[in-house]
């Protein structure tokens, strides 16, 4: 097998930090919308649970998929019921781009491997 | 839909916070103007916000595909309404607009209140030209795979 199950979670660790993109880009984009309610993707969740199944972690990982779910733990800190907090937003935002080009350098360095070996790198 | 929806949330929010900032424009345009289009004073003008509902067809087929469900599709406006809080009565017997008792009816923009609405707008559109950046860099990292 060319890939082994670290490789595909870090392709579904790119993904999922992709969809978390989305989610935080969403809240920061409804920032002054009244009542608004913020999104986040727990892929970390959901891959950490994928890869915890020894033996089917492989097709676990195929087939977790990430979506967005409402943040219930998160407290209105607007007066009009919105829980959007624009500082800690930017936070995660730029903490998951990082995490996402994290992932992006070790799936580049193993795939660099992989050429070295096959001695076309 | 996954590689330019952070591209596509973000720039609906810059569509939005620019419009605030032109409404605000003109309310401060029209703080002192006692005849609007309708021959009233001017009232002032307010957008509201809301959240946009994953309609386009990328967020229809994904959703479609099993692939999770469309939320955070980004932010659209959902109207401009005009405050209807009581106009500002100013005695000034010389003005034409003045009624039988020497006061005008100025209208309701508090000056101060759209200048903090108005950082509040350019703010929140630098906050949403960060998240384009972080989604471009993220893709163009994600394009270093292929070299």
């Amino acid at each position: 097998m060319l890939f082994d199950t670290t490789q595909l979670a870090l392709e579904r660790s790119i993904e999922g930090a992709g969809k978390r993109h989305e989610a935080l880009a969403a809240n920061l984009a409804n920032a002054n919308t009244p009542g608004y309610q913020r999104v986040d993707v727990d892929f970390h969740g959901a891959l950490a649970s994928a890869m915890g199944r020894g033996e089917e972690s492989r097709e676990a990982l195929h087939s977790v998929s990430f979506s967005p779910a409402q943040d219930a733990s998160a407290g209105a800190v607007r007066a009009d019921g919105s829980t959007v907090d624009v500082d800690a937003e930017s936070a995660k935002l730029a903490a998951n781009a990082l995490e996402h080009q994290a992932a992006v350098q070790v799936a580049h360095a193993r795939i660099g491997i992989l050429k070295s070996a096959m001695g076309v790198g | 839909m996954s590689l330019f929806g952070g591209l596509d949330i973000s720039a609906s929010a810059l569509t939005a916070e620019r419009l605030r900032m032109d409404v605000v424009a003109e309310n401060l345009a029209n703080a002192q103007t006692t005849r609007g289009a309708d021959g009233n004073p001017y009232r002032r003008k307010e957008v509201v916000l809301q959240e946009r509902a994953g309609s386009s067809f990328g967020a229809s087929l994904s959703a479609a595909m099993g692939g999770g469900n469309s939320k955070g599709a980004g932010v659209e406006v959902a109207g401009i309404v005009e405050d209807q809080t009581p106009l500002k009565r100013v005695y000034d017997p010389g003005h034409p607009d003045a009624d039988a008792d020497g006061y005008v009816s100025m209208p309701n923009v508090d000056t101060v209140a759209e200048m903090v609405d108005l950082i509040g707008a350019q703010r929140a559109y630098e906050a949403n030209v960060t998240a384009m950046q972080a989604a471009k860099s993220m893709f163009s990292k994600t394009l270093e795979l292929l070299r």
